[in-house]
């Protein structure tokens, strides 16, 4: 997972890519997947709901789906109180 | 027909175009299942029995104490210990004579889910877990009931209307099988639970009169700490396990 985790936000410097996780600009690997951005910002929550580029990314899909530049991805956390 | 009083205790609403008298009619003859009577059910309990909902069922396995207060607005410190279905009733009957609101203490599980729901045509969920909302899901999707979702931590909060056959359901937003055991009880404050329980009851009202639902396949996020709301589609999930992504 470290490894996954450096390749993700470290592959070289040169070939990073900036893009904005939960409104913050962030420098990752252009191969990163959502299911490694998933890794990398600790959002393990088996209840999350990722927002890809204002779409909603279901779970089987976050493997195969890359980021590009000025991509906007968002980690929601659900809301079960009542 | 609506008596006179009727007509004037609802005259601000059935001034509405999407209400009207035929609406006002629909409400009265409108059947709801009600899961929860804390901080979200606390409000949707007395707009929907306001409104003249002609008959709401309110499920609840708790008793009212203390730490419940600061939100739940239904009950109040005379009635710290009593149950929750008792303390609801008293008041909801109270508000509004023309509405039958029958209280049925229990926790709701899969055993007993089919019997609560009987010929009710919306669930509402005001319950504070997980494992609660699964349950009216299946049930939902099983028996084509709209399911009107909401939930609160601290000052977040989130709602969407489930409507089987159509959109999403809950488990294709959270599809993980997983079935915690109940959570630690999240920071939670009152205009949180009151804000997505208004919206809660705005859909349940357009649904009950014929509107249609404006979160249905939607999930409306808010957030308190900086006072934004945010939509997001959600689409029917192809490999979800308990509608299969169907269509009707």
């Amino acid at each position: 997972m470290v490894a996954k985790q450096a390749e993700a936000r470290n592959s070289s410097m040169s070939s990073l890519i900036q893009i904005t996780v939960n409104g913050l600009s962030e420098s990752v690997s252009p191969s990163a997947t959502l299911a490694d951005l998933i890794e990398l910002f600790q959002e393990m929550d088996h209840d999350l709901i990722v927002e890809h580029n204002g779409r909603f990314v279901f779970p089987q899909d976050y493997a195969a789906t890359r980021v590009a530049p000025s991509d906007r991805v968002e980690f929601i956390h659900p809301n079960f109180g009542g | 027909m609506l008596t006179e009083d009727e007509t004037r205790r609802y005259s601000r609403q059935i001034a509405l175009p999407e209400i009207g008298v035929e609406g006002q009619h629909r409400l009265a003859a409108g059947r709801v299942l009600m899961v929860g009577l804390g901080g979200l059910g606390s409000i949707v309990a007395y707009y929907l029995t306001a409104a003249g909902v002609g008959y709401l069922k309110l499920i609840d396995r708790d008793k009212v104490t203390l730490e419940n207060l600061n939100r739940q607005i239904l009950h109040t410190t005379a009635d710290l210990g009593r149950f929750k279905t008792e303390s609801a009733s008293e008041k909801l009957g109270r508000l509004n004579p023309h509405c039958r609101i029958e209280a049925v203490h229990a926790a709701i599980v899969d055993e007993n889910v089919e019997d609560l729901l009987d010929d009710c045509t919306v669930i509402v969920d005001a319950t504070d877990n997980r494992a609660t909302r699964l349950v009216l899901n299946k049930v939902s999707v099983r028996r084509h009931v709209p399911f009107v979702y909401g939930g609160i931590s601290g000052w977040e909060g989130m709602t969407s209307t489930f409507i089987p056959g159509s959109t999403a359901c809950f488990s294709c937003l959270f599809p993980s099988p997983a079935e915690t055991a109940d959570e630690p009880s999240p920071p939670v404050l009152g205009p949180t639970a009151g804000l997505i329980a208004s919206i809660q009851c705005l859909e349940i009202l357009r649904l009950l009169v014929g509107a249609p639902p404006q979160l249905a396949g939607r999930l409306l996020r808010f957030s308190g700490s900086i006072t934004a709301f945010h939509m997001l589609q959600i689409n029917r999930n192809p490999h979800c396990r308990v509608c299969g992504g169907q269509t009707g």
